[in-house]
């Protein structure tokens, strides 16, 4: 059993380098570094803070774009092409179809977080950027399963793409909508005001509040600690096993 | 033909594994349990920065200034109004405030939105201090655009008479909308003669009553006759207060 999720795994990487995706990732970092060391350029003050935050910053979405895009495209091929087809016709349980395919996309999640937190060492320190990247890593790892999960349902590009881009950005201002919802400027008791907030904080308890996730204020001033960290791997380690399990779920009751 | 209940691209509930079934049960029920023990998130105000460089501000908005003089003011004005939580203006750094409204209006310097946020938002907080820190910031906005601007000072006129109970300096602002801003509206540049008169100047108020209804600058009857009676006043004032002199 080990061994065919290991090899789904394993192709799936190699899938990865022949597609281009690592000189993707290093066109996506130089781009970046250099926007970034012309930010660094125009400040007149805090430069480095400020080449800092924005290549963190906007390497965060890059990544997560990238990423996400990588693997709902992959998938839709492999579904389009036959090769799912081909692979189900063997002895082969379609959770271990699902589970190789993720824990590929996972590693290429883990080595992209690498790749992109290494500008940062100098930047800002080894420890807070190797804090960020694994940050990064674990919030990269929640956007490929939910990815895996939105190719294997709508099976189709466009709609897994835009579900997936809607779930991110709601991760990230998940909070601050609660907070808005928890402390409106008026009319608190309205029915409707009720309503919204109770769905405000019924969504809360389904998606996870990315913006705690891979801060640019760990590379700027006091990074993260260490036990931040390990609740961020292990509600990470949750929402992907939600992820895969739906993913797996769906996969098991599709006519082929 | 028959409704179908099921999709034929679908399998039943059956055909999915007992562990995965566990899986996704106890994964969302421990997620559930998670978020239902995490505290609730709590708000907290963040400072106003000081906006940026207003060449960085042209580069930023490809060529388009006026969208992004209106999203820095919605920007400011929304400051307040943090998620969860709410500022009142006078917490605010009034520095900041007015570098924003000095940058959005160097974006659109046709804009009101800014002058009229300055008189009529921040020059209303119950700070002394602040409230004259507006009312500078829209003097000399309006030095800069008087034609434009002048109703804001007119505001801030009002402001300093009524608020601020600074007379000199209301009248100050009065002076300077007849001097410079030539296309101003007669009430607002007859505002300084009444602020004369409130400060018990009736004979300077007088004279320059007089003049203005001799330059012919007021050309509405209603107007002539309301100003006439004024000026009457003003005069049997001005007599009545020489009467007690000279007793």
């Amino acid at each position: 059993m080990k061994i065919r999720i290991a090899t789904i795994a394993r192709y799936t990487l190699i899938e990865a380098v022949r597609t281009r995706l690592p000189l993707l990732t290093l066109a996506a970092i130089a781009v970046l570094l250099g926007a970034s060391f012309f930010v660094r350029e125009i400040a007149i003050t805090e430069s480095a803070r400020f080449q800092t935050a924005f290549y963190a910053a906007a390497m965060r979405l890059s990544a997560a774009f990238i990423a996400a895009l990588y693997v709902i495209a992959s998938m839709s091929r492999e579904f389009h092409d036959g090769v799912l087809d081909v692979a189900l016709a063997l002895d082969l349980p379609r959770s271990h179809y699902i589970a190789g395919k993720l824990a590929g996309f996972l590693a290429i999640a883990g080595v992209l977080a690498i790749a992109v937190s290494v500008p940062l060492v100098p930047l800002a320190g080894w420890e807070a950027a190797a804090i960020w990247g694994v940050s990064l890593a674990c919030e990269l790892g929640i956007v490929v399963a939910l990815s895996v999960f939105c190719a294997v349902t709508f099976n189709q590009l466009m709609p897994a793409a835009s579900v997936v881009l809607a779930f991110y950005i709601l991760a990230r201002s998940i909070t601050a909508i609660r907070l808005i919802g928890a402390n409106p400027i008026a009319d608190a008791s309205s029915l409707s005001h009720r309503v919204m907030a109770g769905l405000v904080e019924a969504l809360s308890f389904v998606i996870p509040a990315l913006d705690t996730w891979t801060r640019s204020a760990w590379l700027l001033a006091q990074p993260a600690s260490w036990s931040t960290l390990a609740q961020i791997a292990a509600h990470s380690v949750l929402f992907v096993a939600i992820f895969a399990a739906a993913a797996v779920f769906d996969m098991q009751r599709r006519n082929f | 033909m028959a409704f179908a209940f099921k999709s034929d691209s679908e399998r039943p509930l059956a055909a999915v594994s007992r562990a995965t079934r566990w899986v996704l049960l106890v994964a969302l029920g421990v997620q559930l349990a998670w978020q239902a023990l995490s505290p609730n998130p709590t708000a907290n105000a963040t400072q106003l920065g000081m906006p940026a460089d207003t060449n960085w501000f042209h580069a930023a908005s490809l060529g388009e200034p006026i969208p992004l003089a209106h999203l820095s003011v919605l920007y400011l004005q929304a400051f307040d109004n943090q998620p969860g939580i709410s500022i009142p203006y006078r917490e605010l750094d009034y520095g900041s405030v007015q570098a924003w409204l000095k940058r959005a209006l160097e974006l659109d310097p046709e804009g009101q939105y800014p002058l009229m946020m300055a008189a009529q938002l921040y020059a209303q907080v119950p700070d002394e201090a602040k409230q004259r820190q507006m009312l500078a910031f829209v003097h000399r906005e309006f030095m800069r655009d008087p034609d434009r601007r002048w109703r804001w000072l007119a505001h801030a006129a009002i402001v300093a008479k009524h608020r601020l109970k600074d007379m000199p300096l209301a009248l100050r602002y009065a002076e300077d909308i007849t001097r410079y801003a030539s296309s101003a509206l007669h009430w607002a540049r007859q505002m300084r003669i009444f602020i004369l008169e409130d400060m018990g100047e009736a004979q300077a108020a007088a004279v320059l009553l007089g003049g203005l209804l001799a330059s012919g600058e007021v050309m509405d009857a209603a107007e002539i006759r309301f100003l006439t009676e004024r000026l009457e006043r003003l005069k049997s004032v001005e007599k009545s207060s020489k009467a007690s002199e000279f007793r």
